[in-house]
């Protein structure tokens, strides 16, 4: 397993990858900085209460679509390289399992979505401050705001690897991935069970982790389900 | 190892919408064998390559590779094996080391292979620039490369000279001969062209419509190549009554007087008997039934060569 990561690894540079990484956090953070210097005079004595708090959740609302659509397109970029030029043939006819591949691609794509939920801690921390709040911040709520969501959505990752990996043609998955982000939009209207509104921490219980226990949970499953088909698939 | 095949297949099927594309193919190839296979486009040379590979799933039938059962042992054979299936796969943005680099990761060999396999195909001045900036001959070598990175005992080339110009198949053919045969390397090379591994095959395959057509030693399928003798002459109906006469066995064909071979001295005395008889022979030629027709008489295909 370890082996076919470090060539995924390996594989993904210069294809601008790390660039989209760095950019969803930097949009998120950098759009509430906007918001934040326009109306610094007006918000400021609004959030007096919990200027952190406020901060910490008008950047998770924004991160969330960002996230919705990013994951999508990471996870086609991840199987892209792939499809482009016909490697699969090439790449599974090595002495590797089936398995260790797929299950690599899904890695790949978790991996470059946790490197941005870190960004998105570290630039909030740098906007807080830029805006004069206290030096030491709601650390466990940071961290909350930013890992939660991350675990929440796996079943998108799940769903976007299954379907960049399985379908030849990336207009799929990245339709899907577009229309999962339109719906999110409107995911507080959702029910429960709509795993669309599971990265908001949503729920009837007030409770985020059953959240991010119904997301981790669904997502495994998912994940497998694309497993069993790659695994039976012939290769083009 | 107990198996003198390193390829055996039994009664290989592979079935797509209902139709069956390989069709009961039995394949037989021993150690040290330079295999060709041939067959024109979509008789199933591809599939049975796949399957082969473990890319592709056989609907019905045994595939065994180095003694061993492909689905059984897969990761176990395809760790000695090397293959370039249909045009090569590559990733464009890295290059060409990189994209060897990306091999060896899985493969688990050390990295002064990806110097050596680049020095046999002749791309170490180039293994620094992005692989999307080759040529299709470039690209192919790579793919020879990346199938040659594992050391592997058998080899599986699909097409590798499918879309070249001549002197890019030329050179495909010139490395495939160099590769080390002391090794004992065994080397199955798929293709439409039967020139193309005329020259360099021990044993030929044929396929067509997915069923195995022919399957013996190149020599054996020359054998087939029927020659006979063709001989103008001034009358040729009047001709061929008298050779009759004097029980020679001939025929008319556009004109000509045609004969099966026949030796020396037989000739010599009909050309004598011709003459006598006042009939002018205006020339007598041997014809050969080339490689080429035999071929496309066997696979019953026009227009894929």
């Amino acid at each position: 397993m370890l082996r076919v990561l470090s060539a995924e690894w390996l594989k993904i540079r210069r294809k601008g990858i790390w660039f989209l990484v760095m950019l969803g956090p930097l949009g998120a953070v950098g759009l509430q900085g906007l918001n934040y210097a326009i109306r610094y005079d007006y918000l400021m004595p609004l959030y007096a209460d919990d200027p952190w708090g406020r901060l910490i959740t008008n950047v998770t609302m924004l991160m969330l679509p960002s996230m919705f659509i990013g994951l999508a397109i990471l996870a086609s970029m991840n199987a892209g390289i792939e499809h482009q030029m016909n490697a699969w043939k090439q790449t599974l006819a090595l002495p590797v399992k089936r398995r260790d591949v797929f299950l690599a691609k899904f890695f790949i794509t978790s991996l470059l979505l946790l490197v941005s939920s870190t960004l998105i801690i570290a630039f909030t921390l740098m906007l807080g401050w830029l805006l004069g709040l206290e030096m030491n911040p709601p650390v466990v709520q940071l961290l909350q705001a930013s890992y939660y969501p991350y675990l929440a959505i796996m079943p998108f990752v799940a769903l976007q690897t299954n379907l960049s990996v399985l379908i030849h043609n990336q207009a799929v998955p990245l339709t899907v991935g577009i229309l999962g982000t339109v719906i999110s939009m409107f995911a507080l209207w959702l029910p429960d069970w709509m795993p669309w509104i599971w990265p908001y921490l949503e729920n009837s219980y007030g409770e985020p982790l059953y959240s991010v226990l119904a997301g981790v949970g669904t997502g495994a499953v998912i994940l497998l389900i694309g497993m069993l088909v790659f695994n039976r698939k012939d290769v083009r | 190892m107990n198996s003198p095949w390193m390829i055996e297949t039994k009664q290989l099927t592979k079935m797509l919408g209902g139709k069956p594309v390989v069709d009961r193919v039995d394949m037989l190839i021993q150690k040290g064998e330079i295999y060709g296979f041939l067959g024109p486009n979509g008789a199933g040379k591809t599939t049975t390559i796949r399957m082969l590979l473990g890319l592709a799933r056989p609907s019905s039938g045994h595939i065994r590779l180095l003694g061993k059962d492909i689905r059984r042992e897969r990761l176990d054979i395809l760790r000695k094996v090397g293959s370039l299936v249909e045009y090569p796969s590559y990733y464009g943005h890295l290059s060409g080391y990189e994209n060897l680099e990306a091999v060896r990761r899985l493969l688990d060999i050390p990295k002064s292979r990806i110097d050596e396999v680049l020095a046999i195909v002749r791309l170490t001045k180039d293994a620094k620039r992005p692989v999307k900036g080759y040529s299709l001959g470039m690209k192919q070598r790579l793919g020879i490369a990346t199938a040659l990175l594992g050391s592997p005992e058998l080899l599986i080339l699909d097409e590798p000279t499918n879309g070249l110009d001549p002197a890019g198949i030329l050179e495909i053919r010139e490395l495939i001969k160099s590769l080390p045969r002391s090794q004992g390397v065994t080397i199955l090379i798929s293709s439409h062209l039967l020139s193309e591994v005329d020259q360099m095959a021990t044993r030929v395959g044929i396929i067509s419509s997915g069923r195995m057509i022919f399957q013996d030693s190149i020599a054996r399928l020359r054998k087939q190549a029927k020659s006979g003798i063709r001989m103008r002459v001034s009358e040729p109906e009047q001709a061929m009554r008298l050779l009759h006469g004097h029980g020679f066995q001939a025929a008319v064909e556009s004109e000509l007087l045609a004969f099966d071979d026949l030796p020396d001295a037989q000739i010599g005395a009909m050309v004598a008997r011709l003459s006598e008889h006042g009939h002018l022979i205006y020339r007598i030629e041997e014809s050969a039934a080339s490689l080429e027709r035999i071929f496309l008489d066997m696979t019953g295909t026009e227009g894929s060569l």
